[in-house]
């Protein structure tokens, strides 16, 4: 320890820019901001939902399947599927039996990769199978470079961990939030979440006959106008302000499966969702 | 659906949107049981405290050691000066926040390991996340568990809106066992007394504060703080852990006190 930096309070440090300082402090913060490394640049990232596709059964997932089967004829994909009805079901039973978000979100992560493994079982003719997340953030590359794809269960490892919502007790980063967060951090070249409906729209189109289509939008908009219920997970808007290389979402309904490549082409089929005025990129 | 197998809330979540306000605000109750409602959470400073070595670690080892019998602790590592270091390497080679988060988790869990070792012999284990089931058991049988402070967020890590350093770090993930757990207190063993209204590593002048509010501490908007800024924020929305207490682990006798329930650095509480 005698060649490390000491403070006169006896801190043994190692040299380096962050040295001493407190990474609370927003100066020091502020500091950090670096150009950030596209790790698989090349790859996308689609989210399929759980209960608006995997549950919809075969006259909906074999459609999407094929869809996809024709995508990963020249593209790479990483697919996360949602945990549908399966994981409401957890969660009202858990929520009856008094048990906390955290231990929720653990348990909800059995739902989606059951789905993982549906997916993958019909996609496995094609080379893509569903991988244990235990192992599958760090092999990503690897599987990348050497199947045109791969399935995961969508959700983020949060488990325990996972945030405390504003109100009730339901885990915030569920699939669609763990699939952004992937594709975030791999900086993929797209995301799109497949639903059940063409889009946002300004009220639930599966309860109100006259509501309208919204083709684009940001996340100012989209928090201006405090839509009461929305077609992807809430904290999305939260994680897209705060994203450093995918600044927008596109959400494609599963119904019209020849949207999805569409989409990945980059062309605009269903709602697109960007990041909000504060753009730091 | 006719389904007597479900309670009314259950039928309202399989068929609405999770997304749905109303329907949210439905699913606070019943209210959440405590897990582990004897347990105290240790959270052990990775700069402040085991990166000055044995002068500071082993007075606190003893410690965590006298009070075996008296408390149950859940103690977590934070990461420290090393994790400085990978951080800022990482931030020149323009790694992305979930790597960093990566790079800090080895770190506290090579502090975890050094507290394991010095406690084995009372027969302490440091379990990973994936063994947090064992954990009520050898809290049962030993008294204390070890685990590494960093949430298991990995490449999942939500990027800061300022600068790109993991902002869920150990403080956060030891927080958050705290809460989930419905554990008895929340202790943050530092090197300071607790939270001041700056660094005063770097202000001669600053305050001590012995308590206040998230609120109150929001409307200081200090430029540092003495526990990371998402403990805060989430002790917002907490069910059990509505308070935490900072304590200076370099004076002897302040843990035990702070898990005696008596008030020796600074409290924060929700409201």
């Amino acid at each position: 320890m005698s060649d490390s930096p000491k403070d006169t309070d006896g801190r043994h440090h190692v040299e380096s820019m962050l040295m001493r300082e407190s990474l609370v402090d927003r100066e020091v913060q502020r500091t950090t901001e670096t150009p950030v490394f596209r790790m698989l640049p090349e790859a996308h990232v689609i989210k399929v939902g759980g209960r608006s596709v995997m549950d919809a059964g075969r006259a909906v997932v074999y459609p999407v399947v094929e869809a996809l089967a024709e995508c990963l004829k020249t593209k790479k994909l990483i697919i996360g599927t949602g945990g549908g009805v399966r994981s409401r079901h957890v969660f009202s039973i858990g929520i009856d039996l008094g048990l906390p978000t955290g231990v929720l979100a653990q348990l909800a992560v059995a739902d989606s990769l059951g789905n993982a493994h549906i997916l993958g079982t019909l996609l496995a003719p094609h080379g893509v199978v569903a991988i244990p997340p235990e192992i599958f953030g760090h092999l990503l590359p690897l599987f990348i470079a050497s199947a045109p794809g791969v399935v995961f269960n969508g959700d983020p490892p949060y488990s325990l961990w996972e945030h405390l919502p504003e109100s009730g007790r339901i885990p915030p980063h569920r699939s669609d939030a763990g699939s952004f967060l992937l594709a975030e951090c791999f900086g993929c070249k797209t995301f799109t979440l497949i639903k059940d409906v063409d889009g946002l729209y300004d009220r639930d189109p599966r309860g109100h006959a006259g509501a309208q289509l919204i083709r684009e939008i940001d996340t100012t908009e989209l928090r201006r106008r405090g839509f009461e219920s929305l077609p992807f997970e809430r904290v999305l808007i939260d994680l897209l302000d705060n994203a450093r290389l995918l600044r927008s979402v596109q959400i494609v309904n599963g119904r019209h499966p020849e949207r999805i490549s569409a989409a990945l082409e980059g062309e605009h089929v269903g709602t697109i969702v960007h990041a909000g005025h504060k753009a730091r990129v | 659906m006719q389904n007597n197998l479900l309670t009314e809330l259950g039928k309202s979540l399989l068929t609405g949107s999770l997304d749905e306000g109303r329907l949210m605000a439905q699913t606070g109750e019943p209210p959440a049981v405590q897990i582990l409602p004897e347990a105290n959470v240790v959270k052990m400073g990775g700069q402040s405290v085991i990166d000055r070595g044995r002068v500071a670690v082993f007075p606190l080892i003893e410690e965590i050691v006298e009070n075996l019998r008296r408390h149950k602790m859940i103690i977590g590592t934070g990461a420290g000066t090393r994790a400085r270091h990978a951080y800022s390497v990482g931030l020149d080679l323009g790694l992305p926040t979930g790597v960093l988060s990566v790079l800090g988790t080895f770190v506290s869990m090579q502090n975890a390991r050094m507290l394991n070792y010095l406690l084995a012999k009372h027969g302490i284990p440091f379990i990973e996340p994936a063994q947090f089931a064992q954990l009520p058991h050898y809290l049962a049988e030993r008294g204390a568990v070890i685990f590494f402070g960093m949430p298991p967020y990995i490449y999942w890590h939500t990027n800061p809106s300022v600068g790109r350093i993991p902002p869920h770090r150990t403080d956060t993930g030891s927080y958050l066992v705290s809460e989930v757990f419905g554990a008895r207190s929340m202790i943050f063993v530092k090197d300071e007394k607790g939270l001041y209204t700056a660094d005063p590593k770097k202000e001669r002048g600053a305050k001590f504060i012995p308590k206040i509010t998230v609120a109150e501490l929001e409307q200081l908007d200090l430029q540092d703080v003495v526990v990371e800024r998402s403990v805060l924020e989430l002790m917002r929305n907490a069910t059990h852990r509505r308070s935490i207490q900072i304590i200076n682990g370099l004076e002897r006798g302040n843990l035990s006190r702070a898990l005696d329930g008596e008030h020796v650095g600074t409290i924060i509480t929700s409201d």
